[in-house]
């Protein structure tokens, strides 16, 4: 790369540059100093930002009302995912109705660059971005989530359910 | 021959020609479920609409026959008008269940839709609720509810399978396929009815849910599974093949195959491969090693050994290529024509069932006795027999078949190669025999590719030479049968690196430009080739 350096006047005279870029400073500390509440950063492990209701966090794989997993596997978030970090493996499932869900769901979360597009290609509300994302792990520790981990974790109170459900769908003669 | 005007195109047709038959010779889209180039006419689905110059009213192209100086168009409104209301009627009680379906990626009704649909549903009625996932065989699952009623599978049953297992059953929108009472959709044929399903209604027990297909690529080749030698196209991907459908040709297989072929994808995979190469190690250890190495090695056993000592198993399975190679290295470094063809099924290798399947399980029979008998080899397999016995031919090569089961003699021909005192074995298919002898000092192993491995010839029973192209690599470390026969001649595989003036690449890719592995799982993702 080539910079062509222009000579000018003022540019010689950076002793005055610093002396102001010293006085912001100052200026910063003094408010921080005595005016806590305007400070804008964080004590952050004490104090926790709030992130909006938009934010998209680590995943989350809804149920349905019985508690059973909503994902029929159609591989579509799968096809979508641009950092090519979801693996499903499809099986039977017993009842007819179901036909298909997956056996296996895993999320390789450290290639995971939550876009978001698995959520959007999800054509059953099954798979969501949650608000979490404090998510940290021991050297070795397992980043990729099973479905035990994206559906039941603890955090998740038994299950987030889904707001597309085939029972009413059927109903409604869908 | 008749003169016609279709879509502005002048044709020559012959008489007799239905007007859908002279668009799809000539590469004319039209849209069509129930019509299929193998079956009868049945006119049921009232896609294939057309316009006819002086007929006041759109006609269906499958059941119009062409008459002299029609003007025909089926691309004009009034044309895609009656299609699209003919594909609402057909979707008025398909359910939604792409997601779930596994014809998703390949469904007429998909395509029509993306092509003459995009509308919201009129009907303000629900939709009728039929069976889902019925077993119809052993093979096929119906799921009524998708279903359109265009009959190709029950005429598939009546008119090329002739076991009429298929019927439509109840009047209306109540009507489904079905299997008259007690008898199940069991013949050798049954998964053409999958493959001419237009939607996806019959699934195959075999595929279902095992991938979207929109992760496969496919590839044209030849069947393996016996000398009948059917056009086939092969779906895989990087974790390996996954199905096996026919491909049109007149002249061998028409347009359908048979459920036995489509098994053959299995042996190919890696779980049922033989993938090193593996030495007697002297003291009974049972190294592995390289499989160039290996065949090197047997290359200097077999040239320290004399002529009559040798001996070499060929069986049918295997590219006339192959045979040519590993049969001239035999006769001209290692002095031998002690090469036996080894027969499968000698009982019914006649057999022929009247639609495809022959009992000559091998694809490549006829291509091994031609070379055979072009090198003047005429040893018989009591000659074998007797000089194994005698001890007299004290080193034997078997180029084992890929698909072991077809082979009912295998354990039984093992168990006697097994006798004479040094064996290589040379097979794609993971042998039982090789796990019992493995530390027996008297064995060596060395893996070879199969038919969708490599580029070849397969002669099939009518003396037809069908040429093959590799398809993918599934055992990297294995080599051909002509790879084999050149490093045991003491020859080098020569590795030529082409350069980019060869590759024809532009002059301004980087040498070193970085080819990532998810680059190549993109291009199975977009670039898997027409449906």
């Amino acid at each position: 790369m080539s910079v062509v350096k222009q000579k000018d006047e003022k540019k010689e005279w950076y002793l005055l540059g610093i002396v102001t870029g010293l006085g912001i400073t100052m200026k910063h500390l003094l408010v921080n100093l005595f005016n806590k509440k305007k400070m804008i950063t964080l004590n952050y492990p004490e104090e926790k930002y709030e992130y909006s209701p938009r934010f998209k966090g680590n995943h989350v794989l809804t149920v349905k009302k019985d508690g059973s997993i909503r994902c029929t596997a159609c591989m579509l978030c799968a096809t979508n995912c641009p950092a090519e970090c979801i693996t499903i493996k499809a099986s039977e499932h017993p009842d007819a109705q179901v036909e298909k869900y997956p056996i296996s769901y895993e999320i390789d979360i450290l290639r995971c660059v939550f876009c978001g597009f698995c959520e959007e290609a999800c054509p059953v509300d099954a798979v969501r971005l949650g608000p979490e994302w404090q998510t940290p792990g021991l050297n070795g520790s397992n980043f990729t989530y099973d479905i035990n981990h994206l559906a039941y974790r603890p955090a998740l109170k038994g299950g987030v359910h889904s707001v597309v459900d085939d029972q009413d769908r059927h109903k409604a003669g869908i | 021959m008749l003169k016609c005007t279709i879509n502005g195109v002048a044709l020559e047709v012959k008489p007799g020609t239905t007007i859908i038959e002279a668009m799809t010779q000539n590469a004319q889209r039209i849209a069509h479920y129930c019509w299929h180039p193998g079956l009868s006419v049945a006119g049921v689905c009232r896609l294939c609409m057309v316009e006819i110059q002086g007929n006041p009213r759109v006609q269906i192209a499958c059941n119009t026959v062409i008459t002299e100086g029609m003007v025909i168009n089926n691309t004009s409104d009034k044309v895609k008008d009656a299609v699209k209301w003919g594909l609402d009627f057909h979707l008025i009680n398909h359910p939604l269940d792409c997601p779930v379906c596994d014809q998703a990626g390949e469904c007429g009704l998909q395509d029509q839709y993306m092509e003459y649909g995009q509308y919201d549903s009129e009907m303000a009625e629900k939709k009728q609720k039929k069976h889902k996932v019925v077993d119809l065989g052993p093979t096929v699952v119906l799921d009524s509810e998708r279903c359109i009623l265009c009959s190709r599978c029950v005429r598939f049953t009546d008119e090329v399978s002739k076991t009429n297992e298929l019927g439509i059953f109840n009047r209306g929108d109540h009507a489904e396929i079905g299997t008259h009472a007690g008898k199940k959709l069991d013949n050798k044929y049954s998964l053409n009815t999958v493959d001419i399903c237009p939607v996806g209604a019959l699934t195959s027990k075999d595929f279902r849910f095992k991938q979207r297909v929109w992760y496969l690529k496919d590839a044209e080749t030849v069947c393996n599974g016996c000398s009948t030698g059917c056009n086939v196209k092969v779906y895989f991907n990087k974790e390996g093949l996954f199905r096996i459908k026919p491909v049109y040709n007149a002249e061998v297989n028409g347009h359908w195959m048979c459920d036995e072929g489509r098994d053959t994808y299995k042996f190919v995979n890696i779980g049922a491969r033989m993938t090193k190469a593996h030495k007697n190690g002297g003291s009974s250890a049972w190294v592995e090693t390289h499989a160039g190495a290996m065949a090197k090695e047997v290359g200097l056993t077999l040239k320290a050994a004399a002529g009559d000592q040798v001996g070499l198993v060929l069986t049918g399975q295997h590219t006339v290529e192959e045979y040519e190679s590993i049969v001239s290295t035999f006769i001209n470094t290692f002095k031998t024509k002690n090469i036996f063809h080894w027969v499968n099924n000698k009982e019914s290798f006649e057999a022929f069932d009247g639609i495809l399947l022959r009992g000559d399980k091998n694809p490549n029979t006829k291509g091994l006795l031609q070379v055979l008998e072009k090198h003047g080899v005429s040893a018989t397999w009591a000659q074998l027999e007797e000089g194994v016995k005698s001890k007299k031919i004290k080193h034997l090569v078997v180029v084992g078949p890929e698909a072991a089961h077809v082979y009912p003699d295998l354990d039984a021909k093992m168990q006697f190669f097994m006798t004479a005192e040094n064996v290589v074995i040379m097979s794609a298919a993971k042998l039982p025999v090789v796990e019992e002898y493995k530390g027996s000092n008297k064995i060596s192993t060395i893996p070879l590719k199969t038919f969708i491995e490599k580029d070849g010839t397969f002669v099939n029973f009518q003396g037809r030479a069908q040429k093959i192209k590799k398809v993918t690599t599934v055992v990297s470390e294995a080599l051909t049968v002509s790879e084999a026969a050149t490093l045991m001649a003491g020859q080098n595989l020569e590795i030529h690196v082409a350069t980019s003036r060869e590759l024809l690449m532009p002059e301004n890719v980087r040498a070193d430009q970085v080819h990532l592995e998810s680059r190549k799982k993109n291009e199975f993702v977009f670039n898997r080739g027409r449906l």
